[in-house]
């Protein structure tokens, strides 16, 4: 049994990806968000909000089987 | 993560600040003067904001829609914590977010957000501060409609 992340992609990054939700395994390549993130290959992370499990999160999240990580473009909201 | 914001900081909440909160997302239209009536409340002092959808876009064409996407859960979350933390901070009782996600048509109601308090001036800045806060550190996101082509935002509007 393999451990597995939920990744979510929002808004551009969504668009720029093709997907918003997919299951990544978690590996020694992605111990954390922001390894996780370089795995993506989807640009630079400046500007980039993480999310892990519904709580605003630095790259250096270690990241848990099953957890729900959220990569999301700069709020524009209001 | 270090921010100026008062987004989902792990801070003490008090009970009569979490109860005094109101935050929803909403799908549908709403009208702000209905929803302020049934919000209700006999304070000294009410501030109240309303944005609306510009009929044009950032670089200033014809505006179709403007669509709104928002991350449910994580969203609410962010506009309770901060304001829970700036009722606290500004010595205001109350506040009111309601946010607008979707397709929306020029005119319409995007935000509406409401503060009671003591004095006009926690009401006012209280409220000012809340909608900055919502503006930059609630994970909503727009998209403008032009010609049939969507373009996402990369930032805000100018205060």
């Amino acid at each position: 049994m393999i451990d597995v992340l939920q990744v979510l992609l929002f808004a551009s990054l969504r668009d720029r990806a093709g997907w918003s939700v997919r299951q990544m395994p978690l590996t020694a390549r992605t111990n954390t968000a922001g390894e996780l993130w370089a795995e993506l290959q989807l640009g630079s992370l400046l500007a980039i909000n993480i999310a892990v499990n519904q709580q605003l999160v630095g790259p250096e999240r270690v990241l848990c089987n099953g957890d729900e990580v959220a990569f999301l473009p700069p709020f524009t909201g209001g | 993560m270090e921010t100026k914001w008062h987004f989902c900081h792990p801070l003490p909440v008090v009970e009569r600040m979490a109860s005094a909160v109101q935050v929803e997302i909403r799908q549908q239209p709403f009208s702000p003067w209905a929803e302020l009536e049934q919000w209700g409340g006999d304070a000294a002092a009410d501030a109240v904001f309303l944005g609306r959808v510009r009929g044009q876009t950032m670089d200033g064409q014809t505006l179709q829609a403007l669509e709104l996407e928002h991350y449910a859960g994580l969203c609410e979350q962010c506009i309770k914590t901060s304001a829970q933390t700036l009722l606290s901070e500004y010595e205001a009782d109350a506040a009111l977010v309601l946010h607008r996600v979707g397709r929306l048509l020029p005119g319409e109601v995007i935000v509406l957000v409401a503060v009671h308090a003591d004095r006009r001036g926690a009401a006012l800045n209280c409220c000012a501060a809340l909608l900055e806060d919502l503006k930059h550190g609630a994970p909503f996101w727009k998209r403008e409609w032009c010609d049939g082509q969507g373009t996402w935002l990369a930032s805000n509007t100018p205060r």
